[in-house]
């Protein structure tokens, strides 16, 4: 059990001219399940090798249960890492791949059976001890990848991209699975993927990485609805928000925004954000299910007439893909909305939770 | 005229030429490849046959001359060559092979995994050096390494005889095992690492036992050249009783000056058995193949 605290960390590779990470301030609390999460190469990877001792880094500080790491060796951090290939040792059975570091840390003979024998019933894998890793489904192998980290008892657990290797259905799984677990021992856990789903289901807090740099830290619901710019908020969810080029230009009744063929009078925090500019290209952001087939109870939230282009029907939803002009825009609708191709149709905006982002930074206004 | 030009001028005709040459115009040609390629290998095969079946042939004929003859199926010969000290040669071949070999290969492993994983000064020029050692003909090292071991008074020992021969098989071995052991992903070395393993039981669990097929055929190739080797403990050790095989078939060369094909052939037969027995027992081993697969691949 520990805190992990990162200061400053930063990360540069010979013959590179950027940062892998760039001044990465972190604290992971004691028994967090921590997801960071951001496409390839932006740094999460690295910041994970870190922790792990594999990687020094270049300036900052890496604390683990209060102690300064940077100098320490992998071997004595006492953490446990699952690696996105497993890494089971080829040569060794199951079993051994499980004794292998009780027995580098001098287990008595008899806990080292037992405490096999338990992970292995907990993980379903009872069956599988006398094999080969080659001998081993994805999913087996993930499962004694696991044990292995389990039986490690570590202070804190790293783990890279674990699921990426399984199919849709065994990663679900394995998700809900890797919750219990978190549940049942509740260790410290950096989780790093490139999958938002995952980052959103399975963290207590998640780290948005772009380019080595940290873009948000917060809860799933947070970085949902309050996204900081707009790379946060085209990350996360799933299809992607709809941004729109727009502009807030000031008449006499105050600040009001434009975008697509609308236009919306800003009021409440949106507007306080706007009073004092004459006109400011922004990026304006909905995300689907803030976009309906318009139904007229409320005149003041804009809508846009649109063509269907693409008609996506999931069961319980119906995602529809709509042209207005030049702009192409993504909705969910509910099931058996009755559109099809080539349908024109009226939108509706929800305003709601519109986001405002400034076109050049991408920061978020409002 | 530029460099463009020149490609696009020469480039269509090559390309036509390629275009050709690969794919086959039918059955007809595939076939008449195939026929070539087999005349060609049993041409070679009987070319290196030959003269095993000489060896044999010759080995149990009292009578052998260098030309093939209908064997008289007797021992003699064996008794002759063993009479002539082909058991204590072949001892003595074999605490040159085994020992050079076990240094040779503890060296060279010790090296090549330094050299694949650390960071190591002017590694590319030192693995160039080492590359081209493995070049270099012993007999450049000879007179200066004699000189050495009468200087040492390390002459006449069959230990550091074997030292020499070690040291000329390390270039090659560490070259071979450095490229082997490069091969092994490092995610293994890691998840040991991670568990609270030395880097002296990760060598030794993790690292050997995967490049365990390289080592063997450096293992191999090492204990074959000091097998054979006849300059070097021919010149480094004068001392009769540690005469190797290899050296110790010179005789039936040179003895009244004539040569004694008949013992010869049978020493022969008994000095390849050796490497023979080795080669069966590791070829099991190597042909196996040996994957990381299950390791590291989903």
């Amino acid at each position: 059990m520990a805190k992990i605290v990162l200061q400053g960390v930063t990360k540069l590779f010979k013959g590179k001219n950027s940062a892998a990470v760039y001044d990465l301030d972190l604290e992971v609390e004691d028994g967090e399940f921590l997801v960071v999460v951001g496409p390839s190469g932006c740094g999460k990877t690295t910041t994970l090798r870190m922790l792990a001792g594999f990687e020094t880094p270049s300036r900052g500080v890496v604390q683990i249960g209060g102690k300064t790491m940077n100098d320490v060796m992998p071997k004595d951090r006492n953490l446990a890492m699952v690696f996105q290939n497993y890494a089971l040792f080829p040569h060794m059975t199951v079993e051994k791949n499980l004794a292998f570091g009780m027995k580098v840390r001098r287990t008595p003979k008899a806990s080292i059976g037992r405490e096999i024998r338990e992970i292995a019933e907990m993980l379903e894998i009872s069956e599988l001890l006398g094999r080969k890793p080659a001998e081993l489904s994805g999913g087996e192998r993930q499962r004694v990848a696991l044990g292995r980290a389990l039986l490690r008892r570590p202070q804190a657990f790293l783990l890279d991209e674990p699921l990426s290797n399984l199919d849709a259905a065994l990663r679900a799984q394995m998700r809900i699975e890797l919750k219990r677990i978190h549940a049942q021992y509740p260790v410290t856990t950096v989780y790093v993927t490139h999958d938002q789903v995952e980052a959103m289901t399975m963290a207590d807090r998640v780290v948005l990485m772009q380019g080595g740099r940290l873009q948000q830290l917060a809860t799933p619901e947070m970085l949902y609805d309050q996204p900081v710019n707009a790379f946060v908020a085209s990350f996360v969810g799933s299809p992607k928000i709809n941004l729109f080029p727009g502009r807030v230009v000031q008449d006499g009744s105050g600040p009001k925004v434009s975008f697509l063929t609308a236009s919306y009078a800003l009021n409440g925090s949106h507007g306080a954000t706007f009073d004092a500019v004459s006109t400011r290209e922004v990026t304006v952001g909905f995300r689907p299910e803030e976009i309906r087939l318009a139904t007229g109870n409320d005149p003041e939230l804009p809508v846009v007439k649109a063509t269907v282009e693409l008609v996506e029907p999931l069961g319980s939803e119906t995602h529809v893909v709509a042209r207005v002009g030049e702009l192409v825009l993504t909705c969910k609708l509910p099931a058996r909305c009755g559109l099809s191709a080539g349908d024109t149709v009226s939108l509706e905006f929800d305003t709601a939770q519109m986001k405002l982002f400034d076109t050049e930074s991408g920061i978020r206004l409002g | 005229m530029t460099t463009i030009d020149v490609a696009e001028q020469v480039m269509p005709g090559k390309a036509d030429v390629l275009l050709h040459a690969s794919i086959p115009t039918g059955w007809k040609r595939v076939r008449m490849h195939k026929l070539m390629v087999n005349a060609t290998l049993g041409v070679l095969g009987i070319v290196f046959l030959l003269p095993l079946i000489w060896l044999v042939d010759s080995a149990f004929n009292t009578h052998a001359t260098a030309s093939l003859g209908a064997p008289a199926l007797s021992l003699a010969n064996f008794r002759a060559a063993l009479a002539a000290g082909a058991g204590g040669a072949i001892k003595n071949s074999l605490y040159l092979a085994v020992v050079s070999t076990l240094i040779a290969t503890a060296v060279s492993t010790l090296a090549a995994y330094t050299l694949s994983r650390r960071r190591v000064p002017f590694k590319s020029t030192l693995l160039l050096g080492v590359l081209f050692l493995t070049g270099l003909p012993v007999t450049l090292l000879l007179i200066p390494t004699y000189e050495i071991f009468v200087h040492l008074g390390w002459a006449n020992s069959p230990f550091y005889t074997s030292l020499v021969l070690a040291a000329t098989s390390v270039p090659f071995a560490v070259w071979l095992l450095k490229n082997f052991i490069d091969q092994v992903p490092k995610e293994f070395e890691e998840a040991a690492a991670i568990e609270g393993t030395t880097e002296m039981r990760i060598l030794w669990k993790i690292v050997i036992p995967l490049s365990l097929p390289g080592i063997l055929v450096a293992a191999i190739l090492t204990f074959i050249n000091s097998w054979g080797a006849f300059l070097i403990p021919l010149v480094l050790d004068a001392n009769p009783g540690n005469t190797p095989g290899a050296v110790g078939i010179y005789q039936f060369m040179s003895a009244n000056g004539t040569v004694q094909f008949g013992p010869l052939a049978a020493y022969g037969i008994l000095f390849s058995l050796p490497v023979v027995v080795l080669y069966l027992v590791c070829s099991r081993w190597l042909n196996g193949g040996f994957a990381f697969a299950g390791g590291v691949k989903g």
